[in-house]
């Protein structure tokens, strides 16, 4: 069953690859990345192999808690897992969980994450190759912290899913997650500014976090040849009893989620009865034109689709963790802290551009029945404005209240409107240029979209960026702030005016865009693109 | 409806190749063929979902390619194997559709209401679409592509997983329809189905017309299935393969 699983992912691969010039892009850019930085991390273990033994275990523990932090964190907030070989598809075939496990296991390592985590921690035999207690430590270790980092995100990324398309849990595990990413950014950060204080401080520093890291679920392995090497017996056995019941329970758990998904897979409605209140506040909210319309559709499917329920929580976390790190810190700036709603702003105007692609093939209602590009524009900046102006009212008071900075108002609030502005009306431009196959609604929304998520990358960066250089005349006048105070209030009045007309000008040419190629955009955005 | 020299290409395959149809207007126009003869391909490009590499397509004198606003308005689409918003209960759907048609919001209300009872919906026109079985699923695509009032109908499939009471509900919409002067196109693997419904039909198969005209016409005096299988040429495997499928046989 294992060879036939990973026969069968390397054949998708091959067969997506001859398809997808994307992907091998993709996939090559991901090799070269990886190749960097397990060169590096080799270069850095072997250093460690010939320096104090104290240093290296704090090191090794610190580095492999945050490499497995990271499967689970990238795989639930940043790229997805990639389910190339999707679970539900199993369901209608005579196997049980828990025969398909290992070869999704094996499986899931295959790609350029895998192989790079598996040489790394190869790595870290060669760290502790100073004896043969550690060493024998070590190689005990790598494979159960490999396991563990797999297990980690498949099973999180699983428990996730199956929260959020049911409707009772959907609200809670939005929020779990948001804070979840937001207390690991803020805990990193705080942690880089307490290095920057002074390197006999740091020694001591590190020291007392790898310990603390080591008696977390994400260090307990790794933290066994560090106790082995310093001759911490009774510690490395309860740390290894830890590690190996937590590869255990993962286990358990990812085997129950899946077979959950193998009767019922995720795809299939949301549970319920699927009734719905006819809500016609909605309706009366945007005009009666093609363009409310999408608006009246964009908004309830930020609310009926948890996709877009992931997106959010994603949105959200940068500028929350901006605003609690500066003010926890001693040496934080809260004028920084108080400029996170900005930070929202440029991040909303970036996600609007891959909004197109989640509509998957239902875009063929757009195309078929002629609705100009304009109106589609418009529409989807309507309902974005209309779920996240409140938000970026909210998070302005929430940092004008937290870092009492009330002589920014007036540049926080033009660079706010600026960004938010200026980044809708080019991410409604974006968004038209390109667009790529999205996971459909009602799919895992921690899958890894058809194209291994670098267009998505591609044009958030571009989106983002773009942003950025058309709001300087704002960003200028914000910071000019400063120094001379009415340059504050000049920025809310450029920024509103700049922001308007790149919102204008954004619509109208992605607009124009789209009704030169609608057709072409339904064959992009559709799941099987040939 | 009329289409000259469509041509398709995927990859290495033609899809449709120089593809000829006249369709007359305020006529049921039956499209069959077999699998993969390109049936799908030429309804999404007559109707603007999917640009020919040649040809071109007009709808009552409007070119699809050209002039897409005014052809686009006089269609309505009911396409196969594509999704919904399926995030929408029926009616929110259906307000949608009309509101991206420009349909009047008074208007809207009061066809739904119909459409939804004339197909059977009412009672779930609260629940999302992607609770809908095929059938239902098929039914309210059809409710989307009447709702505009358009003057010709382009359905692929329209019968697929309908059950035989809704079936009997949406032919008699349909020939209501044409009574009034619209025009049906529409595809169909059912022989019989096209047979009592249509006046006119064509037989596609990798990606030309074989043969097209009146029911009658092409006919010609045999059932249309058999000449459909003459047409495309059928070749009988007969009963000799698969015999492990029986169950009365031994290794079984």
């Amino acid at each position: 069953m294992v060879a036939l699983i990973v026969t069968l992912k390397l054949t998708l691969l091959k067969n997506s690859l001859k398809r997808s010039v994307w992907r091998t892009v993709g996939l090559v850019l991901g090799m070269l990345y990886a190749l960097g930085i397990v060169i590096v991390a080799l270069v850095g273990l072997t250093a460690l192999r010939f320096g104090p033994v104290d240093l290296a275990a704090d090191v090794t523990v610190l580095v492999f808690a945050v490499l497995t932090l990271g499967w689970l964190l990238m795989s639930l907030l940043v790229f997805g897992v990639d389910e190339t070989v999707d679970p539900a598809k199993f369901a209608l075939l005579p196997v049980r969980a828990r025969e398909l496990l290992p070869g999704l296991f094996v499986s899931g390592l295959i790609g350029s994450p895998g192989v790079a985590t598996v040489l790394v921690a190869a790595g870290l035999v060669l760290a502790w190759s100073r004896g043969w207690a550690p060493l024998l430590a070590a190689v005990v270790a790598v494979p159960i912290g490999v396991g563990s980092c797999v297990l980690l995100s498949r099973a999180g990324t699983a428990a996730f899913a199956s929260f959020l398309s049911s409707r009772r849990f959907r609200d809670l595990a939005f929020v779990v997650l948001a804070l979840f990413g937001a207390a690991v950014g803020i805990g990193g950060n705080l942690l880089g500014s307490v290095a920057q204080s002074g390197s006999s401080q740091l020694r001591q520093v590190l020291a007392d976090t790898a310990t603390v890291v080591g008696w977390t679920p994400f260090g307990w392995v790794w933290a066994v040849p560090a106790d082995v090497a310093r001759g911490l017996w009774w510690q490395a056995g309860v740390h290894l009893v830890l590690a190996v019941a937590l590869v255990g329970v993962l286990w358990v758990a990812w085997g129950h989620l899946l077979a959950k998904r193998l009767i019922e897979p995720v795809e299939a409605g949301g549970g319920g009865s699927g009734r719905v209140k006819e809500n016609a506040l909605i309706d009366r909210l945007y005009p009666a034109t093609p363009a409310g319309g999408v608006a009246a559709r964009t908004l309830r499917y930020w609310r009926r689709d948890p996709r877009y329920l992931a997106g959010v929580a994603g949105l959200l976390i940068a500028p929350v963790v901006l605003v609690v790190t500066q003010l926890m810190n001693p040496g934080g700036s809260s004028v920084l802290a108080a400029f996170a709603p900005a930070v929202l702003g440029v991040l909303i105007g970036a996600s609007i551009a891959q909004d197109l692609c989640y509509d998957g093939t239902a875009l063929w209602l757009h195309v078929a029945s002629g609705l100009r590009g304009a109106d589609d524009r418009a529409g989807r900046v309507m309902s974005t404005l209309t779920i996240f102006g409140p938000v970026l009212v909210a998070l302005l008071v929430v940092s004008m209240v937290a870092t009492a900075e009330w002589s920014l108002l007036a540049p926080v609030v033009g660079l706010t409107i600026g960004l938010t502005l200026t980044g809708l009306g080019v991410g409604s431009f974006v968004g038209a240029l390109w667009q790529w196959p999205a996971p459909p609604p009602g799919a895992n929304p921690f899958q890894k979209g058809n194209s291994g998520g670098l267009p998505s990358l591609l044009s958030f960066s571009v989106a983002s960026l773009g942003t950025t250089v058309l709001a300087v005349p704002t960003i200028a006048a914000a910071v000019g702030s400063l120094w001379y105070g009415w340059l504050g209030y000049l920025s809310v009045v450029v920024g509103l005016a700049t922001g308007l007309l790149v919102l204008r000008i954004g619509i109208a040419q992605g607009g124009r865009v789209l009704d030169r190629r609608w057709p072409e955009v339904l064959q992009s955005v559709s799941e099987r693109s040939a | 409806m009329s289409l000259q020299g469509l041509c398709k290409t995927f990859g290495t395959k033609r899809a449709v190749d120089h593809l000829d149809l006249q369709v007359r207007p305020g006529c049921m126009f039956g499209l069959v063929g077999p699998n993969g003869a390109g049936k799908t391909t030429t309804l999404s490009m007559a109707t603007g979902l999917l640009r020919p590499d040649a040809g071109t397509a007009a709808v009552l004198g409007h070119d699809v390619w050209t002039d897409p606003a005014a052809a686009k308005a006089l269609i309505g689409v009911l396409p196969d194997g594509v999704r919904l918003f399926d995030r929408l209960s029926g009616r929110e759907l259906l307000r949608y559709v009309g509101l991206l048609r420009r349909v009047p919001p008074g208007d809207i209300a009061s066809r739904s209401a119909e459409l939804l009872e004339a197909l059977g919906l009412t009672e779930d026109g609260n629940t999302l679409v992607v609770e809908y079985s095929a059938g239902m699923t098929k039914k309210i695509g059809l409710a989307c592509a009447l709702i505009h009032a358009p003057r010709l109908l382009i359905l692929d499939e329209p019968f697929e997983a309908v059950d035989p009471v809704s079936g009997e509900g949406i032919r008699s919409i349909l020939r209501s329809y044409v009574r009034g002067g619209g025009t049906v196109v529409l595809s169909s693997h059912v022989m019989e189905l096209v047979e009592s419904l249509c006046d006119d039909l064509a037989v596609v198969a990798q990606g030309r017309v074989l043969v097209s005209g009146t029911v009658e016409a092409v006919r010609a005096g045999s059932t249309l299935q058999q000449r459909f299988l003459d047409l495309v040429g059928f070749t009988a495997a007969g009963g000799e393969g698969l015999a492990w499928l029986h169950s009365s046989s031994p290794s079984s």
